[in-house]
């Protein structure tokens, strides 16, 4: 490139007007007093709208998440009579247990996708409803699918591991933890990871058919209790451990 | 002289690009996206960037963002980009072997796991009330909406001859970007993972997924998987990875049916001074797992959708930093291209809808079959392998993972393009 190329390179203006003596204007930025500090506002960082917060709809719109009308309505028209008197619950009750809500918007209208577990055919259950209709509009159910765990799963899991001599392992990690001796579930809050037994695991191969979890235990001075090693088998209603 | 004939040909440039680009005198109302106003993410950046989406939380994904599209001060009109974006799985096994989560599909960043915002989360941002996306929806402060500058976005120093003056003129264009940035909080356990993502007012949109909380209390191990993060020689913090995935769906100006085309660049002999590198590129037609090697990458190529040079618009992949996990086949490919299913919904540990099959595990199943790609789907994994350090406590000062989309000729020169540089487009003639 041609050394006048690079002087015609920028040249995008038509016409080049007045032009600042750029020298003397650096001058005289330079000898006088420094300018003020920006003022905050100039210094803060870029606004974005802050809408007020609106009071939830009873119905939500396209891509919306389920609004709490929508789910209550879904979960009334869910449950169907069969499964209220034949499907069991974690607690080993009648009825399913209620697990979770998803929209479905990419065919037409809103639909809410319910999941349910019936403990007592060890099957995931999806209720599909159509919110403009109010009908149940597909039902499906399959052995051997474990979503997340609804956070009475995992205070059920809790009870059970505590009940069970191997929560011992717990206990110590606990007093470890803790510099307390175990006294009891006030304050713990349990998280449960769900648990399915990979081909070359040992020791707790029924999870996946079985609803199985693994729990971290949060005490109530903030500490974090884990023993991996320990799974609890839901629909077993009992303690495995990996081997 | 010369460079005088060649302004004058600029100059005529400029008002042919400035006929074609210049807005209508009425800026076009955005078209209403398919959510309530509520669920409406639609702001403007300093420098004209408009961009507008819905976002929801999913119980197992976490935020989720729908209907993105863009639109600046030079192209009014917003024009669509992504259908949709979200994380599809999050993979966390230790080193020792002996404990392995997927926090997506066994515990969910949404529901109870997700944050309500609070403190600095989401200072100079604007906190967006929405549904949790639990079984028993909450509606709680879960979204950070914020515009945070991004540096230097160009900077040229233009010479020119002023005729009146009969001396040199400098012209200095320069000039700061900003992003628009969206995040939500979740925590799982005592790890807290922050899901954001960051539309820059150039039209790149940056996906990125942060670790902070507290590393594992309970996983400590040995000198050769493990770090010494407390007094001397003693407690090995387990070193571990977190695998993460996105599904990313285009509709590249709302027409869908992209093309997945993968480009590479290899030696090919000398030139007169030096290497020459051939590049070519081929079409990815059928599903596929797809690995990067050096100079590889891939864009997502609109049949029809072109800017105004009559180049077809696509966006470009573009990994960083990523360490792959050899544990889990599905861990090897960097990118799956699958076709649009309601059915393949996270990219590993799928099975959780009695509506769909049973052996349908993964990205890895999703491809198997290799199905014509007429709609497809982008499956992108990044992996960090996070060997732990004093520093990490705590709380743990935030590692990020993730991964860049870039417009490829969206528009026909650079859309913040300052006045003064409009006809530059194409080589110089005279
Ligand atoms: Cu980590």
């Amino acid at each position: 490139m041609s050394r006048y190329r690079k002087w015609g390179w920028g040249l995008g203006i038509a016409t080049v007007t007045a032009v600042t003596a750029y020298g003397l204007a650096s001058w005289q930025a330079n000898a006088a007093p420094a300018p003020p500090t920006p003022s905050a506002a100039a210094n803060a960082q870029p606004r974005v709208s802050d809408p007020k917060p609106v009071a939830e709809p009873v119905s939500g719109k396209g891509s919306d998440g389920l609004t709490t009308s929508e789910v209550e309505k879904a979960r009334t028209l869910a449950l169907t009579p069969e499964l209220t008197s034949g499907a069991q619950n974690v607690a080993g009750e009648a009825g399913p247990e209620y697990l979770s809500a998803e929209v479905d918007f990419e065919n037409a209208g809103r639909q809410a996708e319910l999941y349910f577990y019936d403990y007592k055919t060890d099957k995931l259950i999806k209720q599909v409803v159509d919110l403009k209709t109010g009908k149940l509009a597909k039902s499906f159910s399959a052995a051997g699918m474990q979503p997340p765990a609804s956070e009475r799963e995992s205070a059920v899991a809790l009870d059970l591991l505590l009940a069970d001599p191997q929560s011992a392992d717990f206990k110590e990690a606990f007093q470890k933890a803790t510099g307390k001796q175990f006294a009891g579930k006030d304050g713990l809050v349990a998280t449960a990871h769900i648990y399915k037994a990979k081909p070359a695991d040992k020791g707790a191969s029924q999870c996946g058919k079985s609803r199985c979890v693994q729990l971290i235990v949060k005490t109530a001075d903030g500490h974090f209790i884990n023993v991996p090693g320990l799974i609890i088998d839901l629909s077993g209603r009992k303690i495995a451990r990996l081997t | 002289m010369t460079y005088r004939k060649l302004a004058g040909a600029a100059a005529l440039l400029t008002a042919a690009t400035l006929g074609l680009a210049a807005p209508t005198a009425a800026v076009a109302a955005p078209a209403q996206p398919p959510c309530s106003e509520a669920s409406t993410v639609r702001e403007t950046l300093p420098n004209g960037t408009t961009w507008q989406l819905c976002w929801r939380i999913h119980d197992r994904a976490g935020l989720v963002l729908t209907d993105v599209s863009v639109s600046t001060k030079k192209h009014p009109e917003p024009v669509q980009v992504l259908q949709s974006i979200r994380l599809a799985q999050l993979n966390v096994p230790y080193d020792t072997g002996d404990t392995e989560y997927n926090d997506l599909t066994t515990y969910g960043f949404g529901g109870y796991s997700l944050e309500t915002l609070t403190g600095d989360d989401c200072k100079g941002g604007s906190t967006r009330q929405g549904t949790d996306g639990s079984g028993d929806p909450q509606q709680r402060d879960v979204l950070c909406v914020s515009a945070e500058a991004s540096g230097l976005a160009y900077r040229l120093h233009e010479q020119e001859w002023d005729d009146e003056a009969n001396e040199p003129k400098d012209t200095y264009f320069t000039k700061e970007g900003h992003d628009l940035v969206l995040r939500s909080i979740s925590k799982v356990g005592w790890y807290e993972y922050v899901s954001e993502y960051r539309l820059h007012d150039d039209g790149q949109i940056s996906a990125r997924l942060g670790a902070t909380g507290d590393l594992s209390p309970g996983d400590y191990s040995v000198a050769d998987n493990g770090w010494p993060i407390g007094k001397r020689e003693k407690d090995y913090a387990s070193m571990h990875y977190h695998s993460a995935f996105w599904r990313v769906d285009f509709n590249i100006d709302g027409k869908g049916g992209e093309t997945v085309e993968q480009y590479d660049t290899k030696m090919d002999g000398r030139g007169s001074q030096a290497a020459k590198l051939v590049t070519t590129s081929k079409t990815i037609a059928k599903e596929a797992s797809l690995n990067k090697v050096d100079r590889r990458w891939w864009r997502l190529v609109s049949p029809t959708s072109k800017n105004a040079d009559g180049h077809k618009r696509s966006y470009e992949l573009v990994t960083g930093a990523d360490d792959p996990y050899e544990g889990h086949p599905e861990m090897q490919p960097d990118v799956t291209f699958t076709q649009a299913n309601l059915c393949d919904k996270w990219a590993t540990d799928n099975v959780s809808d009695p509506e769909c099959p049973l052996d349908n595990y993964g990205i890895l199943d999703f491809a198997k079959d290799k199905q014509k790609l007429t709609d497809p789907v982008m499956w992108v994994r990044v992996g960090f392998h996070h060997v732990p350090r004093d520093e990490d406590q705590s709380p743990m000062p935030l590692h990020w993972q993730g991964f860049d989309l870039l417009p490829r000729d969206f528009t026909e020169t650079n859309p913040l393009a300052p006045e003064g540089r409009e006809a530059v487009n194409g080589q110089q003639r005279n």
